[in-house]
């Protein structure tokens, strides 16, 4: 062996922003391993013969290899080998709940903490955008068209697989900006916009064409993509119109979706003092739902000047479906949790503004069909919480332009689009489809594997016609 | 005389060829989407290349622009005519020729005039799909209707999509009754012109504050079998409130299949609770704010017969008498002091006085 294993049983941790400082302001708060850092936690793996790391990673990067290159100083060879199996590195080694993937399995973890395989990736995906000067090489083209719809994790995952394989991808995208959920619903805080801008260019370079402003499923159909000549078409429209609770109050002025919410401040910068787009500046916000949306909420309020924002979650801290990462820096940056708490009523003021909320207290009964202990109300523990913004955060239900102007495009009853598991095709022959318009809202990496499972499909697919 | 033919015949074969020599140029000069169009003589539709017909028009802007920073981005969304109705009112013709070709009364477009400007939907009020144009009329009432009336003809709009939203339905109306108030004239004409169309009796009662406000008369008048002008103040047309034209004409017998209202939410409100007494289907067109406007973001919602309905994918036509109005003005009313504030601003920035 060429150097020394690091038996540390702590993970190197991670530089970041003072939470006093940060929750006053949008920039990132990991600031990412120094070289020294990533070197030293690299050589914390294993190595281990089985890897049970690259089976629990949605799109198996072999996880053991690349960090050998680091621990050998290769950082350009490490990038190589993620790279073959992800698109979007510094994006994945960001926002992945790593600890329920890779980290999870990993064998460093059973006495101790796991290796930092996200950080060591953001660590070699950065490094790579900082240091090397090849340009992307522009791919032969075999002449095929294919069209990629939405530019989020999936669709660009599709789009620079196939772009890469010869084909030429127009992906067209609904909002004015690409990046789908990587620019309107993670935060600046989290997942800097320059770095998705950075993959975008990427793609660009290598043919990619990305047509914004472009709605698919009003200005075109699907059928009209086929008229001009596209041969497969994938659909990673994503999630889409938020749920709400449908309890009392819930049209009053101060309630947002997440969605709203993250939309206004990400996309539209609102959170600029110079933005054209308006948001509620808030003293006290309560945020419903536990997961990372919600704590991408709750975060930015503070970072908008509230003075208290709550979490209020029906189930308890354990069962908190957020990235573990998230909720820690949450509560450093002083987010309340209000857990086994639940919404009843949003309470207005004459001005028909959000003055609170009456929430009642729940208990964890039986384990339901999820897994999950069921909460069960509390009785008499009804109370008020006093708030003046309230965001919904209870997830969405997939966009309904694509399937409800598709004939023949089958979706299940809570309008997710049904494709096969292997491949992402769905019941139209030549169009496959991924990400949360399959699955209902989930993560960026799932979207990224179901990118490329359509992209091999895809692939196959025309070569066999 | 058989000479005479000749020379005549050689004068047409020399003019031919000299067509022919044009026809060349024309060909040469265009853009290489231009030319598959040319050849194929295909319809429009099937042979579009998006991707193509944009990077020609950019890399024609990047000609024309002359090193003109940002210039080679405004490809898209050309402003062709520019007016004003009215002090307040403006209306803009705009080059989208895909959004021509599907767009149809009802439904909407979002537009950004600049980087960085707030996304405003406005109603459709007109389209041409033969030259590829979108009519949008347009209210000034904060700082991005003000960033939008500041690009004048030529200039580019940043962002402009659609068509959004349901269209209308329209077809097997016979009498139909389009109240239109103030700028929401904008929106009923295009459906009463389909109406039109469509060989149904249009009765169209347009209500203004006063007569400098009026919008749209010759157009209404084209397309209506019966036009009742109102004003707040009598300065032109009758005097009176829409709903008590509306009234009169029902109880001077007009029988109607629909009533379709369009304009300010207390005026749909009111011509509601007056259909609903005579129990004729009325329709309202709802625009609340909105952000992306392709269901996404939910900022749009209203309660629809106890439903809560989302006006960008499932509207922004809604049954009238189902419609909780009193939620919408309320919901209506949540950046109002923003808007104030911007639109200050902005008039200090282009040095106007606040109207």
């Amino acid at each position: 062996m060429a150097f020394q294993r690091n038996m540390d049983l702590k993970k190197c941790p991670m530089p970041s922003q003072d939470p006093n400082v940060r929750n006053h302001n949008f920039d990132e708060v990991a600031l990412g391993y120094t070289y020294d850092m990533a070197v030293s936690e690299a050589r914390r793996c294993l190595n281990c013969k089985n890897k049970p790391c690259v089976s629990a990673c949605p799109v198996a990067i072999d996880i053991p290899a690349f960090i050998e290159r680091v621990t050998n100083e290769d950082m350009e060879g490490a990038f190589e080998i993620i790279s073959r199996s992800s698109s979007l590195p510094a994006v994945c080694g960001r926002v992945c709940p790593q600890e329920n993937q890779c980290e999870g399995k990993c064998v460093r973890g059973i006495k101790g903490e796991p290796v930092g395989i996200g950080r060591l990736e953001r660590f070699v995906a950065d490094w790579h955008r900082e240091h090397s000067k090849e340009a992307p090489k522009m791919p032969v083209q075999n002449g095929h068209k294919v069209a990629i719809i939405g530019a989020g994790p999936s669709g660009l995952t599709a789009a620079g697989d196939l772009a890469k394989m010869g084909y030429k991808v127009t992906v067209f995208e609904a909002l004015h900006l690409a990046g789908g959920v990587l620019v309107y619903g993670i935060p600046e805080f989290r997942l800097p916009k320059a770095i998705v801008q950075q993959e975008i260019d990427n793609l660009k370079a290598i043919g990619v064409d990305i047509e914004t402003n472009m709605v698919i499923g009003k200005i075109l159909t699907i059928d009209e993509l086929f008229e001009m000549g596209y041969e497969a078409i994938f659909v990673g429209s994503g999630a889409g119109l938020p749920r709400f609770m449908g309890i009392p109050g819930e049209s009053l002025k101060g309630v947002y979706s997440a969605n709203e919410y993250l939309t206004r401040i990400n996309l539209m910068k609102a959170y600029r003092p110079d933005s054209h787009t308006p948001i509620k500046h808030s003293k006290n916000v309560a945020v419903v739902g536990g997961g990372n949306v919600a704590m991408d909420a709750a975060r930015c309020a503070k970072r908008m000047g509230a003075e208290n924002v709550y979490i209020v979650y029906r189930r308890g801290m354990e069962e908190l479906p957020a990235r573990k990462e998230e909720v820690e820096h949450a509560m450093e940056e002083g987010i309340i949790f209000k857990t086994l708490t639940n919404p009843v009523e949003v309470l207005g003021d004459a001005d028909g503004m959000v003055r609170g909320m009456k929430c009642v207290e729940m208990e964890l009964g039986e384990p339901d069909a999820s897994g999950r202990r069921r909460p069960i109300v509390k009785e008499g523990s009804e109370f008020e919480l006093e708030c003046d913004t309230m965001i919904m955060s209870i997830g969405t239900s997939p966009n309904p332009l694509i399937r409800s102007t598709t004939p023949g495009l089958d979706a299940n009853k809570h309008g997710c689009i049904i494709t096969e598991e292997e491949t992402g095709l769905t019941s139209r022959k030549g169009v496959y489809a991924g990400g949360d318009a399959v699955t209902g809202a989930a993560t960026v990496i799932l979207a990224i594997g179901a990118g490329k499972q359509a992209a091999k499909a895809i692939d196959e697919y025309i070569k066999s016609k | 005389m058989y000479m005479k033919l000749f020379n005549k015949v050689t004068d047409m074969i020399e003019e031919l060829i000299e067509v022919q020599r044009l026809v060349e140029d024309i060909y040469l000069e265009s853009s290489e989407s231009e030319q598959i169009w040319l050849e194929s003589g295909q319809e429009f539709s099937k042979t579009i290349d998006i991707a193509k017909w944009a990077k020609d028009r950019y890399n024609r802007n990047v000609e024309d622009s002359q090193g003109d920073p940002g210039k080679e981005f405004a490809f898209m969304y050309q402003i062709v005519k520019k007016e004003h109705l009215n002090p307040t009112v403006g209306k803009m013709v705009v080059e989208a020729p895909l959004i021509a070709k599907k767009a149809e009364p009802g439904q909407f477009i979002i537009f950004r005039a600049k980087e960085d400007s707030e996304r405003i939907p406005l109603t459709i009020a007109d389209y041409d799909r033969e030259a590829g144009t979108i009519t949008i009329i347009y209210q000034i009432v904060g700082a991005g209707t003000m960033e939008l009336d500041s690009l004048n003809e030529g200039e580019c709009i940043h962002d402009f999509v659609g068509p959004l939203g349901t269209a209308s339905h329209l077809d097997g109306l016979k009498k139909v009754a389009v109240v239109g108030g103030g700028v929401g004239c904008a929106i009923a004409y295009p459906v009463a012109k389909k109406l039109h169309e469509l060989g149904a009796e249009v009765h169209a009662i347009v209500g203004f504050r006063n007569k400098d406000l009026v919008i749209l008369e010759d157009e209404f008048k084209a397309v209506s079998d019966k036009l009742c002008m109102m004003t707040d103040d009598g300065s032109y047309g009758e005097k009176g409130v829409v709903t008590a034209a509306l009234e009169k004409l029902i109880n001077d017998g007009n029988q109607y299949d629909e009533v379709i209202a369009i304009g300010p939410l207390i005026m749909m409100k009111f011509v509601c609770q007056l259909t609903k007494k005579y129990n004729i289907k009325t329709v309202v067109s709802m625009n609340p704010i909105m952000i992306d406007g392709t269901g996404m973001c939910g900022g749009c919602r209203l309660t629809v017969g106890g439903e809560t309905k989302f006006a960008c994918v499932d509207g922004p036509d809604f049954d009238g008498h189902l419609v909780d109005f009193d939620e919408a003005m309320h919901r209506g009313t949540m950046y109002r002091d923003f808007e104030q504030h911007a639109r200050e601003a902005e008039c200090n920035l282009l040095k106007k006085e606040v109207k």
